[in-house]
């Protein structure tokens, strides 16, 4: 096309990185396109960046900052705004501490680095991100077992692969895509796959373990346990890199094939055979998803998976579980100022007492923070800025959410839209998209590379989500930011001896990769080993072996409820063109998935006399909610799966039927069920019942 | 140009829509005409695209000759010619042809004919992230089929 400019850059539609090529017209973008360069995703590019002109120049989207007076909003300039929220916070500050105000953000962004810089700078330990169910559990319980998070090397030409919990080719595993995994397996590699439900991948499995939701805890002690009776595992690794195995295995014990089998609901024979062939073929790597951490059991399913990587031999060599090494730029968390919370601040985190791993990544778990609006305990909550979050759709007792934002002083919310959550807030800051902003993508993950997303054009009075908390910060009288957001990615890629307009040039850095580290300098954890019994565990007055804990609402723990729910849902089925509660209002994206989908058995369709496509109502002992049936045989019929996110830009009222479709109207946040050290909530498994909507007085 | 078409491999598919929205911005189209479309039997994904029919049903019933099969084997619409009479809809055994309510016209796949001339691949292909689309012309394309299927 004539008097096109290609701008090279990396997408952030999810958490982002894959190479884009931006074609940009007459100051708009008018086609975006996969990277062929690019050594993330390889020219490939899904649905969600691809779509990105219709998000970014959709008209609903907010361009001007606005406030809300007497339930309107009203346009207002940058300025206004972040005095609005400037004067806000310093009354909080004086009449309540810094505490009383919480930043939030929702799934993983790399405007982490920026906010929680703001926050430190700020005083207030509570950040309220997705962390303590998402990756960053993940971190944690890895970094204490074995001094860093283990990834999956697709490079290294894995022989085995083993899918615990993930639909990564749908999904962002966080840190390849699922295109790295997908050269891998076509490469010849044995797949295993852990699912109680059979998708592309489990169908395509040389091994399909269908267990039962939420027992993936029980499952690895099941693999651990054949490994260990079999001696199959790697016995000089064991002896030179493990600490505490001889407890570890009395623990595993515990666990013979019999009992593992009558919780999973697996047949031992097969799991014993999967066992084999992940501990026997080499290398091998466990690629896991979310699921297993939205529970009761999340440290510990990230222990037990680790163990199994170290106990195998697997464990940062080539084509198994690695630490990757990160280019020379500086850290998100050296960048984040951690260091500049005072210890007196930190000790007010909420629920640092209850969940130490989650104070050590530095985050809350939301209910904590629900708990102090509501409640005003152990002390207020006033104000918040949330950046890129719904947590109305997103979070767990979506009823108690909405409660709870509705009831905060102040709220002010960075989004593109006006979601139902941005609907509750005082002041709306209108974001950049990834098409308008230069950043060192990827900054803060863990695959060894970092990537330059450049800024194609700019929409409206929009400003990066950097740009805002770095301004704000000014307002606020923080001496720590720069002039401008290129100035603070010079300082980010300082080590690298680049400037940001060479770095943009060259596109991405890589780290130099070092395999088995620990033959050097063993692992980071306080014995320098594989800490499969946890001093730091330890030293919390916690178990410091792992262990299977049934989830709080299950038939083997609620037999009382089954009568009236007599079904496990597994909520948070994926969308491959939605991320999380975004993108329904894309013409392009809505058009494939109009509506949201719960799986269900065609035998337990036939009982309730359900079709194909109709609506049907779900009901937990929190709520209710309605979805479309789609039918699949492959799930257990005692099994529904049903999508999470779910709510419509296009019904005009301000709660835009938030409570319509919403998985989260039925999950429950009694910390109960919550993971003990990290305070993961559970999202996923539950029970429910469903019965037809015969007359469709849907949306 | 060899006469050229496209085959998906529906084992490698896996039903990320990604060929769906890459269409639509390359031709510009808003909702409505799919000129790929991926149905969803998980465990399994089945698309529905124009396979360049060597003698092309559409083109058959077309009671204007609107519909032509290029030198390059590419069936193309001929917009101006097109009168919407949906007859090539009812023809094709592929359910490939689509209508475009806007222009009231026929609208297919057209191998993305302009990036052909950059030396681009369609733009369904490029961003296939299991590479499960292939393009080529009729050798390129047995060839394929045979490797794929004897591993």
């Amino acid at each position: 096309m004539e008097g096109v400019k290609k701008v090279r850059s990396a997408c952030r539609s999810c958490h982002g990185g894959c190479g884009v090529i931006i074609h940009v017209k007459d100051g708009k973008v008018v086609k975006v396109e996969g990277d062929p360069d690019s050594p993330i995703s390889h020219g490939s590019l899904c649905s969600k960046g691809l779509a990105i002109t219709q998000l970014a120049y959709h008209p609903e989207r907010i361009l001007h900052p606005m406030k809300k007076v007497d339930g309107k909003w009203e346009r207002i300039t940058w300025e206004e705004a972040l005095s609005l929220i400037s004067e806000k916070f310093k009354e909080v500050i004086r009449n309540y501490g810094p505490e009383s105000i919480v930043i939030g953000q929702g799934t993983g962004r790399d405007y982490e680095s920026h906010l929680y810089r703001f926050a430190n700078l700020l005083g207030t330990p509570n950040v309220l991100t997705a962390g303590h169910m998402c990756y960053v559990s993940r971190i944690g319980a890895t970094l204490i077992t074995c001094g860093n998070l283990p990834v999956c090397d697709y490079e290294g030409e894995p022989k085995c692969i083993v899918i615990w919990a993930n639909n990564l080719l749908w999904s962002n595993p966080d840190e390849y895509k699922g295109e790295n995994f997908w050269r891998a397996y076509k490469k010849g590699s044995k797949l295993i796959v852990v699912d109680p439900r059979k998708g592309f991948l489990a169908d395509k499995a040389d091994i399909w373990l269908k267990l039962r939701p939420g027992t993936d805890g029980a499952l690895a002690f099941g693999f651990l346990n054949i490994i260990i009776k079999e001696k199959l595992f790697d016995e000089d690794f064991v002896e030179k890199y493990i600490h505490g195995w001889s407890e570890f295995v009395k623990r595993v014990e515990e666990y013979p094939l019999e009992r593992v089998e009558s919780i999973t609901g697996v047949e031992k024979g097969l799991i014993a055979e999967a066992a084999r062939l992940y501990a026997t073929t080499k290398p091998a790597c466990i690629q896991w998803g979310v699921p297993i951490e939205q529970n009761i059991n999340c440290t510990d399913n990230n222990r037990l998976l680790t163990a199994l990587m170290a106990v195998t031999g697997n464990l940062d060599v080539p084509g198994g579980n690695v630490f990757f090494v990160p280019p020379p730029v500086r850290t998100v968390s050296e960048f984040a100022l951690h260091k500049e919370l005072s210890p007196e601040q930190r000790k007010k985190r909420l629920g640092a007492k209850e969940y130490p791993l989650a104070d050590r990544v530095a985050l809350v778990t939301p209910k904590v923070v629900w708990d102090a609006i509501l409640t005003g305990k152990p002390y207020p909550i006033k104000a918040m800025l949330l950046c890129g979050t719904n947590p109305v759709i997103t979070r767990a007792n979506a009823a108690e959410v909405y409660r709870a934002l509705k009831a905060v002083e102040f709220l002010a919310v960075i989004d593109f839209f006006l979601t139902p959550t941005a609907e509750l807030g005082d002041v709306f800051l209108p974001a950049a998209t990834w098409l308008e902003q230069n950043y060192v993508g990827d900054f803060w993950k863990r695959h060894g590379y970092v990537v330059a997303r450049q800024k194609a054009v700019e929409i409206g009075e929009c400003w990066q989500d950097h740009k805002i908390f770095q301004e704000l910060g000014k307002k606020m009288g923080q001496d720590k930011w720069w002039d401008t957001v290129e100035d603070s990615l010079n300082y980010m890629l300082e080590p690298s001896g680049l400037t940001w307009e060479e770095f943009k040039e060259k596109g991405y850095l890589k780290g130099e990769m070092v395999y088995r580290k620990h033959e050097q300098r063993g692992f980071s954890t306080p014995t320098g080993k594989v800490e499969l019994y946890s001093t730091i565990l330890e030293r919390w007055g916690r178990d410091p072996l792992p262990r299977y804990r049934e989830v709080p609402e299950s038939p083997l723990s609620r037999p009382d409820l089954l009568e009236r729910y007599p079904y496990i849902l597994n909520a948070g089925l994926r969308i491959p063109v939605y991320f999380h509660s975004a993108n329904r209002m894309v013409p392009w994206l809505r058009e494939i998935r109009p509506d949201p989908i719960v799986e269900i058995h065609p035998e337990t369709a036939r009982k309730h006399g359900i079709k194909e496509g109709q609506w049907v109502a779900l009901s937990s002992p929190r709520g209710t909610v309605k979805q479309r049936a789609r039918l699949n045989d492959g799930i257990d019929p005692q099994v529904i799966v049903a999508e999470h996110g779910w709510w419509f830009p296009e019904i005009r009222d301000p709660g835009h039927g938030w409570d319509v479709s919403n998985i989260n109207i039925l999950t429950d946040n009694d910390p109960a069920g919550y993971d003990p050290v990290m305070g993961a909530t559970n999202l996923r498994v539950l029970l429910c019942r469903i019965s037809p909507i015969e007359k469709e007085e849907m949306v | 140009m060899n006469r050229r078409s496209l085959i998906v491999f529906q084992e490698d598919c896996m039903g990320c829509h990604a060929c769906e929205v890459a269409c639509k911005q390359e031709h510009n189209l808003e909702v409505g005409p799919r000129l790929i479309r991926v149905v969803e039997k998980p465990p399994r994904y089945f698309s529905i695209y124009c396979h360049h029919c060597a003698r092309p049903l559409c083109a058959e019933s077309c009671p204007n000759t609107a519909i032509v099969r290029d030198a390059n084997g590419i069936v193309r619409v001929k917009e101006d010619l097109c009168i919407g009479c949906k007859s090539c809809l009812e023809a094709c055994p592929f359910g490939a042809m689509q209508y475009h309510e806007g222009k009231e016209v026929a609208v297919k796949c057209d191998l993305c004919y302009h990036r052909l001339l950059n030396n681009d691949l369609p733009a369904c292909v490029s961003v296939c992230p299991t590479r499960s689309i292939f393009f080529g012309d009729a050798g390129d394309i047995r060839e394929e089929i045979v490797s794929r299927i004897i591993p």
